[in-house]
């Protein structure tokens, strides 16, 4: 399914050459929204991808709108320096194209407006001549309020209209792109592999075969490369959906059986259980301790997302919760609880108020909890771009939550339904769902299972040495590198953007990290390292452009961090891909940690072309 | 075996370098009395099944859950595996209605639909008139091509003997009634229901048995008929309706289409002269083309699919399993090209029957990989080929006298024994017997602990699926489960009898796709090779396939049985 399946040595898809995707569309069709979603997916799965992006090359380089010379959007003829500044924007990021090319990329997504067909096959034809692939990739609109909606909700916050009142902004844009929408040619040729996508994502449209135009050319057979490009974009782009819905992580609870009180022979056991219990193989089931974490889990996730749905206006008796584990003990039974306890009652004034600390959730005393560790506020802002509220897909909403749903913007709710229900429980089991699957098992550690990493270095110093090196990559001898748990988990990625339903992925902390760097949108080489804090809730909502994510500390039980709390410091010890992270301190990405994280956000913003 | 304090010998180890270093960190965790020592023979690992620790383990933990709020909690692990159950996919509910002309291969493609779907282990039928009142209601999937000519019949039949000749009424009424049985199907947790419904009055001037044969083969063609289909759809809650489309305009595509039905033993045209009957089926597309109604309904979900995938149409497709679907047909080609397979050479785990393991090839699997060029050249001329292998060294050894690009995938790796990795089935045996008896009673849903069962595998090797579909000449050096997965997949064998597919050590199968099955032809090297074929106890056959290209008709004598079967109710 994903694309590198493997990697060549140099670091390009086996089958695949240079491939320039051209966008093709009118200002305001989320031509933008599309090129990064794609850059993101395509990077996540390890493709050197590249958006090269005219609008912001022209921003950056020209500054707004208003210092450009009035003819610079207008059709026909134009002066001399207009022209020159058109013509040096264009070669500038024909440039762009080439640098990234150059230094090893495989992808370059242009994000222009290509409007024309002479202008968008010279170009093509340009490219094509030096070998690379070609791909058009066209999003056009027949609604009008859709072109409207994103004006208004993008364009008009862009740089170029700062300080501007919006209903004046909107009809300067209008007035903008009305020449270009009458030069406007759509992709109907068929001389090059297309992707058109109409109203965002309502009808696809594919042109595989490449077919010249008739001339002395010899033709041009099917190029498998674009073409498999294509079904991949397109299946892509069919599976996201911008309905309104909160995705939480939280670690498995690794706090598997703790040897038996009543055996004599302690130290021998307690030897043995520290290299057996968290062994890959082992598969062993949870503590007492492991159940509560899994008490508390539940816990704060319902109330959580009681309070979450409640903020939207929606009513949660209409959204289901569904549960994502692997088939590794441990991890479904941490989800147990959600299928076998009875339903906290959020309906009093008492727990309204504990919601606002979660972490005071009024389960179980006997555990250590630190009443000063309250809910941290929240570490982390948006995600987000000057970006187009609209996805590549609106779905039909059901006409029951009709009302309510799908209010991204308005955060308004009907009276009746809060006090409705805040009377009413907040779940009832069987809009809870766990469901196991094969593929989000930890990261196997092959032949480094059992071992420490003292032993690990002691034992295979070469291997640890090109571990350490590019933890990414590298495959220790008969183990999962992070690349392939990355393909691995390609399918779960392309369900995680189907699901429309409120998600709770109880995984390891392998797993978590591949999919939180592809909703975050991180480098594949930061993926190792990513800190993930066992009692901590991570909270990701997906927004048009990107995801606010938000951290929630739970539970402060032996092994939450691995910093050396109890015998085996809670760590996945012997698997310690596991807690490489944790274990490779200073290089770390904490969602714990407000200010690293900033870091890694803000490297990721700098990635995206830099905005404002 | 448990050794009191004193002992420290860990067996000597020279095997590898990786096992001295294994058996070095052991010798360290021993000395540092944090292990037991081991007894001999069983391979130096920090947590097999053959290890007393296992079972030491498993007792520790049977009382962890005291103290756990859960309320029932669930077994404790015991053991070195156990079943797994099916995956859930009861949210997926589809019905998939075929449209288009005859001869536009949408046989094809629903017969390549059927096997992918049901191969991921969805619940996929293909409706045909009396389907599930003759088909046995267990088989999990129903094969649809193949009993067109036999259901027609059957329905020509039984329709003879009540209403006396086939009308628009009972047509009508046959069509209604197949997509009611679909639809309960649906209800009663299937997963994809392919509906190819008979069309409305496309030849009520065709009044000849073979003509209604025909008439049923076109299917959905009409504005109204897609109307009456959504609209009956819709009533049902949590039911999805997509059409297919296949369109071609290509010539060649259609000629081809055409031959392949004319020369596949289609009954009809028995006793007709090839060129009698091309010129009789041209006749009759004509005669359909002119009432045919492509899908311009804006509102409706479908799919259209132009000359076997090089122009694709997707519209208003939403769902995951839809998508899923319209990925898979946009990397269908129907170019020739053959997937060869073989397992990497004899491996020395091989010769000391051991499972798993990475283990190099021993000196007759050394030979088979010197004899694999000549073999690969020989057979495949100046074709292009692409070797893939596992990450295991086994493989990259089988394949590295091949002059041909190599590519390693770690879906290819071995089936995960997880704490079996590296004993003999004898040691398993005796170790567990009853847990390995468990894996005779559900081979394909047996899961090792820490390890992988058959479904795992299956699942993991969908995204090979999807290239292999993509791709043209392959040459796979796999191992016997990857190998039996794959072949299970191109000959649509079922689940139970995939683990005991024979494939055996130092044979090269060449696959060729055709349009309803896979020709097959067997290479095996006289270079010997141990056995690790393991039958089914109590079912000393091991699978084999018949390999069947035609396209399938049921023969008169089968049809009589059935005919007879209908009159009787």
């Amino acid at each position: 399914m994903v694309a590198p399946l493997y990697t060549t040595e140099s670091g390009l898809l086996f089958h695949a050459g240079k491939i320039l995707v051209l966008t093709v569309g009118l200002p305001a069709r989320g031509k933008t929204h599309i090129s990064r979603a794609l850059e993101r997916y395509l990077r996540w799965t390890g493709v050197k991808t590249q958006v090269v992006s005219m609008g912001d090359y022209r921003r950056k380089t020209l500054g707004g709108a208003q210092k450009l010379p009035p003819d610079y959007f207008a059709l026909g003829a134009k002066s001399d320096e207009t022209e020159k500044l058109r013509k040096s924007v264009a070669e500038g990021c024909e440039q762009l194209i080439w640098d990234f090319f150059d230094s090893g990329g495989q992808v370059v997504i242009y994000d222009a407006n290509n409007g024309t067909r002479a202008a968008r096959e010279a170009l093509a034809a340009k490219f094509d001549k030096k070998g690379i692939h070609i791909i058009f990739l066209e999003s056009w609109c027949d609604k009008q309020e859709i072109i409207e909606r994103n004006i208004r909700s993008v364009k008009i916050s862009s740089p170029d209209y700062k300080g501007w009142d919006p209903d004046k902004a909107v009809k300067d844009y209008y007035g903008r792109i009305a020449d270009r929408e009458r030069a406007y040619q759509p992709v109907e040729e068929l001389t090059w592999p297309s992707i058109r996508i109409l109203n965002v994502g309502e009808k696809i449209l594919l042109n595989v075969r490449r077919r010249p135009p008739p001339s002395p050319l010899v033709l041009t057979p099917l190029k498998k490369i674009q073409g498999y490009l294509q079904s991949r974009i397109v299946f892509f782009l069919m599976n996201i959906h911008n309905r309104f819905r909160t995705i939480w992580f939280a670690r498995v609870s690794s706090l598997a059986a703790e040897p038996h009180a009543s055996n004599p022979d302690k130290h021998a056991q307690q030897s043995g259980q520290s290299l057996i219990e968290h062994s890959y193989k082992a598969d062993s089931d949870l503590s007492p301790a492991g159940w509560e974490y899994g008490e508390k889990l539940k816990d704060v996730v319902l109330k959580r997302r009681l309070k979450v749905l409640q903020e939207r206006g929606i009513d949660p008796e209409q959204r289901k919760l569904v549960i994502w584990t692997s088939t590794r003990r441990r991890a479904h039974h941490t989800a147990w609880p959600f299928l076998s306890s009875p339903l906290p009652d959020n309906g009093d004034k008492e727990s309204e108020e504990n919601q606002e600390t979660p972490d005071g959730t009024p389960l179980k005393t006997d555990t250590p909890l630190k009443p000063t560790e309250l809910l941290k506020n929240p570490i982390l802002g948006t995600v987000a771009r000057d970006a187009p509220v609209n996805t590549p897909r609106i779905l039909p909403v059901p006409d029951s939550i009709a009302p309510e749903g799908l209010t991204l913007n308005s955060g308004k709710s009907t009276p009746g339904h809060q006090s409705k229900h805040s009377k009413s429980k907040s779940l009832v089991p069987d809009q809870i769902k766990v469901v196991e699957k094969t593929q989000m098992l930890e990261i196997n550690p092959g032949i480094w299972d059992g071992l420490t990493p003292d032993q690990a270095k002691k034992y295979y110093p070469e291997d640890w040495e090109r571990f350490t090196k590019d933890p990414y990559t590298y495959r220790v001898p008969r183990a999962e590198s992070y690349h392939d748990l990355s393909v691995r988990l390609e399918p779960i990625l392309i369900e995680l953007e189907r699901e429309t339903e409120d998600l709770l992925i109880i995984g390891h902390a392998s797993v978590i990290r591949c999919l939180l760097a592809y909703l975050i949108g991180l480098p594949a080489s930061e993926i190792p390292a990513i800190e993930i804090a066992r009692g901590d809730l991570l909270e990701i909502v997906p927004a048009s452009y990107g995801v606010h994510s938000r951290a929630f500390h739970f539970w402060d039980g032996p092994g939450r961090k691995g910093d050396g709390s109890g015998q085996n410091g809670g760590r996945d010890q012997n698997n310690f891909y596991e807690n490489y992270a944790e274990d490779t301190k200073g290089k770390r990405i904490s969602f714990t940690d407000g200010a690293t994280f900033e870091n890694g956000f803000a490297s990721q913003l700098h990635h995206l072309g830099g905005v404002v | 075996m448990a050794n009191p304090e004193g002992s420290p010998v860990i067996p000597a180890i020279k095997i590898t370098e990786n096992l001295t270093r294994v058996a070095g960190v052991l010798q360290d965790m021993q000395d540092a009395g944090e292990l037991q020592p081991m007894s001999p023979g069983i391979p130096p690992a920090a947590f097999v099944a053959g290890g007393p620790m296992l079972k030491r383990f498993d007792e520790s933990t049977i009382t962890s859950r005291k103290g756990s709020q859960a309320a029932t909690p669930p077994m404790s692990v015991k053991g070195i595996g156990g079943k797994v159950a099916k995956p859930d996919y009861s949210d997926n509910k589809i019905v998939l209605a075929m449209v288009g002309l005859p001869a536009r291969g949408k046989s094809y493609l629903s017969n390549k639909l059927q096997i992918y779907l049901s191969w991921l282990e969805y619940d996929v039928k293909v409706d045909f008139a009396f389907q599930s009142t003759l088909a046995p209601r267990t088989s999990r999937s129903h094969t649809f091509s193949r009993l067109k000519g036999f259901q027609c019949r059957a329905i020509t039949a039984h329709e003879s003997k009540t209403t006396g000749s086939p009308g628009t009424e009972s047509r009508e009424k046959l069509a209604q009634d197949s997509l009611e049985m679909l639809i309960q199907w649906l209800k009663e947790g299937g997963n994809v229901g392919i509906h190819g419904a008979p069309p409305e009055n496309f030849c009520s001037d065709y009044q000849t048995h073979s003509d209604y044969l025909d008439n049923l083969d076109a299917t959905n063609s009409t504005h109204a008929r897609r109307a009456w289909i959504e609209q009956r759809v819709k009533q049902e809650k949590g039911l999805d309706i997509i059409f297919l489309e296949s369109v071609c305009d290509d010539p060649a595509v259609i000629a081809a289409n055409v031959a392949l039905k004319v020369s596949s033993g289609d009954p009809d045209y028995k006793d007709m002269s090839p060129e009698d009957a091309k010129r009789d089926f041209l006749r009759r597309i004509h005669e359909y083309e002119r009432v045919y109604e492509t899908i311009t309904e804006d509102h409706l979900s479908y799919l259209r699919i132009v000359n076997v995938g090089s122009n694709v149409t997707v519209s208003n497709i939403h769902g995951y399993l839809a998508s899923r679907i319209a990925f898979y047909l946009m990397n269908l080609h129907l170019k020739p090209r053959s997937i060869y397979l073989s397992r990497h050479g004899e491996s020395q785990f091989n010769v000391e029957g051991k499972i798993g393991g990475d283990s190099l090839l021993s000196p007759r699997g050394m030979q088979y990989a010197d004899a694999l060029p000549a073999l690969i050249t020989d057979n495949i001329g100046d074709a292009p080929l692409t070797v893939w292998t596992s990450t295991l060294r086994r493989t990259i050894q089988t394949g590295s006298k091949l002059p041909y690009p190599k590519l390693t995938w770690k879906s290819l790796d071995e089936l995960d024994a997880g704490v079996c990795d590296g004993m003999t089935y004898e040691e398993i045996e005796q170790a567990y017997p009853d847990d390995f008896a468990n894996r005779d009673d559900d081979k394909f849903n047996y899961r090792y602990r820490g390890g992988e069962s058959y479904r795992d595998v299956v699942l993991r090797l969908e995204p090979v699926i999807m290239e292999l579909e993509r791709q043209e000449n392959i040459f796979i050096i796999g191992h016997q489960a990857i190998i039996r997965c794959l072949y299970a997949y191109f000959h649509n064998l079922p689940q139970a009898d995939l683990p005991y597919i024979k494939i055996p050590l130092h044979t090269v199968l060449k696959l060729t796709p055709k349009a309803y099955g896979c020709d097959e032809e067997r290479f095996p090297l006289p270079i010997g090779a141990v056995d690790t074929h393991r039958p089914k106890p109590k079912a000393p056959q091991p699978v084999t396939v018949q390999p069947k290209t035609a396209r399938q008709y049921f023969t008169p004598e089968e049809a009589a049985k059935i005919t007879g079967a209908l009159k009787k109710e």
